[in-house]
């Protein structure tokens, strides 16, 4: 581990989220709460929200937990980050609607969410490596759970409390940049390349045989 | 004669055990990487991979969180004999995953598509999936357990009609647009095994695409020279792409690309890409005639 990493409490303040910048490691500690496909599509189309103070628990967990129950308790074998790309159709929404400043998941997030996050102030945290195990243990407590029965225990909302939780990277900073697009614009500028050395003529396109309704 | 609790047994010990243990050529893949990435962020997403594998092995936890689809790879010889005949297997595996699943080592992922009700098992129709092939000689049995990450399979799957008159250029530029789409943001996980098939029906097409992606050994090249070519040509140039670890910026976009082949209809030329993430999960657990078997994370085909 070669690299400075910042600690950061949450709910995050705002002035917080603007001091951020993308590529900056980080933790988070305090309250956060899971969702997937289910609570956003739930959230926005069907106005069914966990009865959360989403003032206090503010940051937004894309995660499918692997949970056993022994007893009453529950326990956590791997918190694996899921592909939040997933929900962009949702996820500006969601931003708007609960007024989050923290978003924790896998990949990263378009253009609507990004602009979203700029308006209200806030971030988008993005995994590092495959780090369900680590994680596991820095969550210091199951606070309780919502709609399990009827969405099971990978799309429920879970409340947790995590301490010096991560870390993860910022993907997308309060000011509307994105990590993944910066490095997207450079791939873009070394296709060409790549496809001269593979013998693909400049003009190439597949065989289009017509009768396509979609792009 | 192989018993129906053999069966099980070993299907579940290899399931159990590729969810927690990381193949040791893919392991080795993966040092490389790390060996040659320079970026902080790059060479971050692997170290800390490796603790990650480190805890599961030590009973702390999966290799990857997301236990994906459970696949099966069955492999029997002319004179393997099972207890109730070969359909007995979906059988078999579907209590093996249901064990898996209630034991915690698989998530409870698979969901009825429209209603998206889970049953809790990752059993329902078509899953888990047996993949049933016969080898020449034998009398045994080797299974092959693949829980297969969602990133990979859902980001990592592409499949397009090509013709003969699109060539190797149609081929080359299908697949690495494809490996770039697929990197983008890290969604299939790289470093990524990327399986190629080429020739055959769309769905055998991507079936040898998949078994390339999830059966080769990793450093393994096609028998066939000009194939083999082939993979090395477009991996050198993936790795002039300047995707690394997770999406980030590096070199290794992918630990292999592995083309397989199938005789194609002479106005066709399909290409099927199926993506590996890089905890490229699979065990081997090989039967003897008996239903004695042995596990092994090495793969010899």
């Amino acid at each position: 581990m070669d690299t400075e990493i910042t600690h950061l409490n949450l709910p995050l303040s705002e002035d917080q989220a603007r001091g951020l910048r993308i590529g900056q490691m980080v933790t988070v500690t305090g309250p956060v709460f899971t969702g997937r496909s289910r609570f956003h599509i739930r959230a926005i189309e069907d106005g069914i929200i966990p009865p959360l103070d989403f003032s206090e628990v503010n940051c937004f967990f894309h995660v499918g937990p692997v949970m056993r129950q022994e007893g009453d308790e529950w326990r956590i074998v791997s918190i694996e980050p899921t592909s939040s790309i997933r929900f962009e159709r949702y996820g500006a929404d969601v931003v708007r609607k609960l007024g989050l400043r923290t978003l924790i998941g896998k990949t990263t997030m378009g253009p609507r969410t990004v602009e979203a996050l700029a308006e209200v102030g806030g971030i988008y945290l993005s995994k590092i490596g495959i780090c369900g195990n680590q994680l596991a243990p820095q969550v210091t407590r199951v606070v309780g759970v919502h709609f399990l029965e009827e969405l099971g225990k990978t799309e429920a909302t879970w409340v947790f409390e995590v301490e010096r939780f991560g870390p993860f990277f910022v993907a997308i900073d309060a000011h509307g940049n994105s990590y993944f697009e910066d490095l997207n614009r450079n791939l873009e500028d070394r296709m060409p390349q790549l496809r001269r050395r593979l013998g693909i003529p400049e003009d190439y396109q597949h065989t289009d045989v017509g009768g396509s309704v979609c792009s | 004669m192989i018993s129906h609790d053999a069966v099980v047994a070993a299907m579940y010990d290899a399931m159990r055990t590729a969810a927690i243990a990381l193949p040791p050529d893919v392991a080795a893949a993966l040092r490389t990487a790390l060996a040659e990435e320079t970026d902080p962020l790059a060479r971050q997403h692997l170290a800390v991979s490796f603790e990650n594998f480190r805890l599961a092995s030590e009973g702390q936890g999966l290799i990857c969180g997301d236990t994906g689809y459970p696949l099966y790879f069955v492999t029997a010889g002319p004179e393997t004999c099972l207890a109730g005949g070969f359909r007995g297997l979906q059988q078999a595996a579907e209590e093996a995953t249901a064990r898996c699943t209630a034991d915690a080592y698989l998530r409870p992922t698979m969901v009825d598509p429209l209603t998206r009700a889970n049953p809790g098992d990752n059993v329902g129709p078509g899953m888990p999936k047996v993949d049933l092939s016969f080898v020449a000689e034998g009398d045994g049995l080797e299974i092959v357990a693949c829980p297969k990450g969602g990133g990979s399979e859902i980001f990592g799957t592409f499949y397009r009609m090509l013709f003969p008159s699109d060539g190797e250029a149609g081929i080359c530029s299908f697949v690495i647009d494809s490996i770039v789409a697929g990197c983008y943001a890290g969604k299939i996980c790289p470093p990524a095994i990327i399986g190629v098939g080429i020739g055959g029906t769309a769905d055998l097409c991507m079936q040898i695409a998949k078994k390339a992606a999830l059966l080769r050994p990793v450093g393994r090249r096609n028998p066939r020279p000009d194939i083999a070519a082939l993979e090395t040509r477009l991996m050198d140039t993936m790795r002039e792409a300047g995707i690394g670890p997770m999406g980030s910026a590096g070199v290794n976009a992918a630990m292999a690309i592995n083309i397989e082949v199938a005789v194609a209809h002479t106005a066709a030329l399909p290409v099927a890409v199926n993506a590996q993430c890089l905890v490229g999960r699979r065990w081997r657990a090989i039967m003897d005639a008996e239903g004695e078997y042995t596990l092994t994370g090495e793969m010899d085909r």
